[in-house]
């Protein structure tokens, strides 16, 4: 019976999410969602189970995602986890009205200005997933195994600034997460702090 | 320097990273003599300047330098952590030989709230202070030239990055006379959070982190706010604060990045008009966590103690200051 099971957990993390934010967890499942993407489709997290997914928070007009976007860095990333069969969900949290909000043909010409690849790009104007994941910040970078396991979670790199040239330097999170799960070791660094603009919520 | 390009909602802008000044350089070629050389650097929603304490710089002693800024209405710069999003202000020097400064002095921050995101940072007249140590042989008579590269992110509900190449010419002579922001210094060193023998105990009591302050007078706790200057040990959202016997007794949410429990952390607690203080904060060890050292009714009072929000502390007669 994994009913009950289910219904227990989803409402721990009902109670957590409404105190602290902090919905998910590494090492716990990753509560599915459901949100229309930039063509109008609807996309689940659980349609990918069997794969690899990595969620990107993102706001096109804060200087932190500008910085990973700009210089190629996320739509590298991108690319190489495309390539190796991974999921990109970039999703992004604005409210109506707010710095980085965008409707699908917006979503669109953004993706196609950076050569950006994510395999789909979704709204969560009323930021339901983003409270749901305690996403804080543009960008904030999860990292989901083909089991629906979170197995990582916090910033983009290792280095906290608006600075492309501090790049070379950074420990780059999410390639290095994937790269372990890719071969079946343990995520060496599972959780760093999310670095960037403050996810631009709704009232 | 009016071509300032903002990043709200123009979606292609390029960025206006760069905040530099010419002023600088104007102030170069009309070069003042002996004056100390300054200049005030207009950059996005917030002007910057380099300034000293004292006209000269005295051979052997240490000098007090600060980046004063002031922030455009409603925008604000950001403490060294930072909260849930921003960046720490810094500064990167270039010094004649002999000379070193110190870290930023802090001044305690101010928490700014953007809807369930919490943010510590500065805004208004600020000023942050640097220590300036001056070599014992530094020459009389010749002059110092102080040069700083800022780095800062300013930010309302949006946010800019900015940089500003900033120099002074200070001569070297005895005395020190104060400079017109000499006041600014004093009121600095007011609000950095206050040094003392104050300790703290922290534990892990399951998604909370429960910190007792041993030693310090904060009253009745109202007003009370804790900020931590370490990120990944507590949630930046403010504490709930009680006294247990006497005792203040701060409970935070666990960070949501939390890994493992440090040795100790710093905590700033802060009250409206009292001068903020330090506090040095020591887990417990990983063993006395779990252990049974604890009574039932110790448990009990921890969760009568997370009812209270600071600005609402508990009047029950366990908690009733002595």
């Amino acid at each position: 019976m994994k009913f009950p099971l289910a219904f227990a957990t989803g409402l721990a993390t009902a109670i957590i999410a409404t105190q602290a934010l902090a919905a998910v967890s590494v090492g716990a499942p990753a509560p599915d969602f459901s949100l229309i993407d930039s063509n109008g489709k609807t996309q689940t997290l659980s349609q990918y189970r069997g794969k690899m997914v990595v969620l990107e928070w993102n706001n096109p007009g804060c200087p932190f995602v500008h910085k990973h976007y700009a210089s190629g860095n996320i739509p590298k990333q991108q690319a190489a986890a495309m390539a190796d069969g991974v999921v990109w969900l970039t999703i992004n949290s604005g409210a109506p009205g707010k710095q980085g909000y965008l409707d699908g043909a917006g979503a669109k010409a953004f993706v196609a200005q950076y050569h950006a690849s994510p395999s789909a790009y979704l709204f969560d104007g009323d930021g339901k997933v983003g409270h749901l994941y305690g996403a804080k910040t543009t960008p904030h970078m999860y990292v989901i195994d083909g089991g629906g396991t979170l197995r990582y979670m916090g910033g983009i790199d290792s280095i906290a600034s608006t600075d492309e040239d501090d790049l070379a330097k950074a420990t780059q999170f999410v390639p290095q997460a994937l790269a372990e799960l890719k071969s079946g070791k343990p995520v060496s660094i599972a959780t760093s702090t999310p670095y960037g603009c403050g996810v631009k919520y709704g009232p | 320097m009016q071509a300032r390009a903002r990043f709200s909602g123009q979606l292609f802008a390029m960025p206006k990273i760069v905040a530099f000044s010419s002023s600088l350089l104007l102030a170069a070629i009309a070069l003042p003599g002996a004056a100390p050389l300054a200049a005030e650097t207009a950059a996005d929603h917030l002007s910057i300047e380099l300034v000293s304490e004292a006209k000269t710089l005295v051979p052997g002693t240490t000098a007090w330098l600060g980046l004063r800024i002031r922030h455009e209405q409603n925008w604000h710069t950001y403490w060294i952590n930072p909260g849930d999003s921003g960046l720490p202000t810094r500064v990167a020097w270039t010094l004649p030989p002999g000379f070193s400064a110190g870290e930023i002095a802090w001044p305690a921050p101010k928490r700014f709230a953007v809807d369930t995101l919490a943010n510590f940072g500065y805004d208004g007249d600020l000023l942050l202070p640097v220590s300036l140590a001056v070599p014992a042989d530094a020459t009389p008579g010749t002059t110092a030239h102080i040069a700083a590269q800022a780095k800062w992110l300013v930010c309302h509900e949006e946010c800019v990055p900015g940089k500003a190449a900033l120099a002074l010419d200070l001569p070297i002579a005895v005395p020190a006379e104060p400079t017109a922001h000499a006041d600014k210094f004093v009121a600095a060193r007011q609000a950095q959070p206050e040094n003392g023998v104050w300790k703290a105990d922290a534990r892990i009591v399951g998604d909370q982190i429960e910190v007792r302050v041993r030693g310090a007078d904060l009253g009745d706790g109202k007003g009370l706010d804790a900020f931590a200057e370490q990120a990944k040990i507590v949630a930046n959202a403010k504490p709930t604060v009680s006294l247990r016997g006497g005792v203040p007794v701060l409970l935070f949410a666990k960070s949501d990045y939390f890994t493992a429990a440090p040795a100790s952390f710093d905590l700033v607690l802060s009250r409206p008009h009292v001068r903020a203080i330090r506090v040095h904060a020591t887990f417990a060890s990983p063993d006395r966590v779990s252990s049974s050292s604890d009574s039932p009714e110790r448990d009990a009072s921890d969760r009568d103690a997370h009812r209270f929000r600071s600005d609402n502390v508990s009047s029950n007669p366990t908690s009733a200051s002595p």
